[in-house]
């Protein structure tokens, strides 16, 4: 306690400035980030579990690449590779940051969906093209919304990676995050301990946030099976009462 | 006695007007085949040419014919894994077949170019294990398809459910999902939601396997007042009082192959093949030793009591 109690605390208050910027930056890295990885997740995913020719083989690449290469090779490619000769694409560093988040998340997102797609029984897709449904309509109907509620609590996972890698393409691309402000002011005012203490707490509290919300959406989308377990067991309270 | 002459006669008429499946539904109903005849009074609902399937190197159907008129009840019985199941689902066109042809009201429906989708919003079918969509609540099962395909207002497709799970006795389970239902009750739901779509055909595939003994009958009631109210239907099942009461016609399949035909009465009272012979016997030895069996445990089990 006397540790703890030793650090300049007013140090920290005094800069919050700074940390709010930077969480303000990371919510919205992270937040374009986690809800591009899901649409990327489903659409691939989709292609993979239903075999859509070419479509299915390319995204087996891109997650194969993705999955075996680390994440600070890709965003340096990204930021730094793409703008030189041939390619000459520019980017700025928050649009890399997104984009980066969006193509890393999209590729776990994919296997995710594509577990789920493909745990969803035949017959229920059986079912959906018996009463004169499409492709799609089956899909957008039956597949999504059964194989999607499958693959949410993976999908808890991959988001918090996403939030948490904002923390390692910021510094890399000087992107103003919460990490790369974190570190700027540590690096002129060398309060180390205090700073990054500050900061796993605020990463700590923004990953318990992120991942409650997922987990009301899985409760709120939770499959009757799954609501009828609780409404047994307040029956059963009850009873008892 | 449930009567579901109102229902199949109501879906036809406003179908016919153009109100009940919505005007789109009839269009493409008829897009189906633009140059079909119009199916006169004698045109056959179904029927099989020489239709032949196989699953690798295992024939499943080899050269079945068969024809069920409209209105009638074609009843289809025999060993499991003799084809029967796979017959259904290439009627319904969720197999495709080898070889041989299907026609559906005067119309090649396994020809070329032909709607697969909306072939099959005319043929409902029915399966062993329901097959309920378990994410969405009963009367939203039941009004799914007409929102998608037929493109019905919900207040409107609502209406229509409510009337369908009224005649199947379950118009106070609309707001349920069907985890929540027996197995009994997810059936009719099952037929239910096969008629919401206004089907001319109703393909049924041992709808009453999966189901306890005592949950049969309820089942087995709502297919026999449909029969009774006009629907053709082609039944693959093991009940053979059914086949007996409803059917019209009865086909004994094995291995691939009609075996036998007939009337229901004639098929199982008196069959001219021994295959068929065999398999009867087979169905009714297995009842009565099972009975033998509890009866003797149930008089051991008394003896036991006086000593």
């Amino acid at each position: 306690m006397s540790l703890i109690a030793s650090f300049e605390w007013s140090f920290i208050w005094e800069n919050r400035g700074v940390f709010l910027d930077g969480l303000w930056e990371t919510l919205k890295v992270s937040a374009i980030g986690v809800v591009g990885a899901f649409g990327v997740g489903v659409v691939l995913g989709a292609a993979r579990a239903h075999r859509v020719p070419v479509v299915s083989q390319l995204a087996a690449v891109y997650v194969e690449v993705i999955r075996n290469t680390p994440i600070l090779v890709q965003v340096f490619f990204v930021y730094f590779g793409l703008s030189e000769p041939p390619f000459n694409i520019r980017l700025p560093a928050f649009t890399a940051a997104w984009l980066m988040l969006v193509i890393w998340g999209g590729a776990f997102s994919t296997e995710n969906f594509r577990a789920g797609f493909e745990a969803v029984p035949y017959r229920y897709r059986e079912a959906g093209r018996a009463l004169g449904f499409g492709r799609l309509t089956t899909f957008l109907n039956v597949t999504l919304p059964i194989g999607g509620r499958i693959a949410l609590p993976s999908s808890i996972n991959t988001s918090i990676s996403v939030l948490k890698n904002s923390a390692l393409i910021g510094p890399a691309i000087s992107l103003p995050e919460l990490t790369y402000q974190a570190y700027s002011l540590e690096s002129v005012s060398f309060r180390a301990t205090e700073i990054y203490f500050t900061l796993a707490l605020i990463y700590l509290a923004v990953v318990w946030v992120l991942s409650g919300l997922i987990r009301a959406l899985e409760a709120r989308l939770a499959l009757p099976e799954a609501r009828r377990v609780r409404t047994r067991r307040q029956q059963r309270f009850q009873e008892a009462v | 006695m449930l009567d579901f002459s109102p229902a199949v006669s109501f879906y036809r008429s406003t179908k016919a007007r153009g109100v009940g499946l919505s005007r789109q539904a009839v269009e493409s109903s008829a897009r189906v085949a633009p140059d079909a005849p119009v199916p006169s009074a004698g045109t056959p609902a179904v029927r099989a040419e020489a239709i032949r399937k196989s699953f690798g190197d295992n024939v499943v159907l080899d050269a079945v014919d068969l024809t069920v008129g409209a209105g009638q009840v074609l009843v289809v019985i025999g060993p499991s894994g003799s084809g029967k199941s796979t017959l259904l689902r290439c009627i319904n066109l969720l197999e495709p077949i080898d070889s041989g042809r299907i026609f559906f009201e005067g119309q090649e429906i396994t020809a070329r170019g032909v709607k697969v989708d909306q072939v099959r919003q005319r043929i409902g079918i029915v399966f062993q294990q329901f097959n309920l969509f378990p994410h969405l609540k009963v009367i939203d099962n039941l009004t799914l398809a007409a929102r998608r395909v037929g493109k019905v207002p919900r207040a409107e497709a609502g209406l229509r459910a409510l009337d369908l799970l009224k005649l199947v006795g379950l118009e106070d389970k609309t707001r349920q999902y069907p985890h929540q239902l027996s197995g009994g009750q997810q059936q009719r739901v099952a037929i239910a939601r096969a008629l919401m779509m206004a089907p001319h055909v109703m393909l049924f595939d041992e709808v009453t396997s999966a189901l306890d003994p005592e949950l049969v009958g309820e089942v087995l009631i709502v297919m026999r007042d449909l029969a009774r109210s006009g629907m053709t239907m082609i039944v693959v099942t093991h009940e053979m009082q059914f086949a007996r009461d409803v059917g019209d016609h009865l086909m004994f399949i094995d291995e691939g192959r009609i075996v036998e035909q007939g009337k229901p009465a004639d098929v199982l009272d008196h069959p001219k093949e021994e295959r068929t012979l065999r398999f009867l016997r087979r169905s009714l030895q297995l009842a009565e030793s099972l009975e033998e069996l509890t009866v003797g445990e149930v008089e051991s089990h008394e003896e036991g009591g006086r000593e």
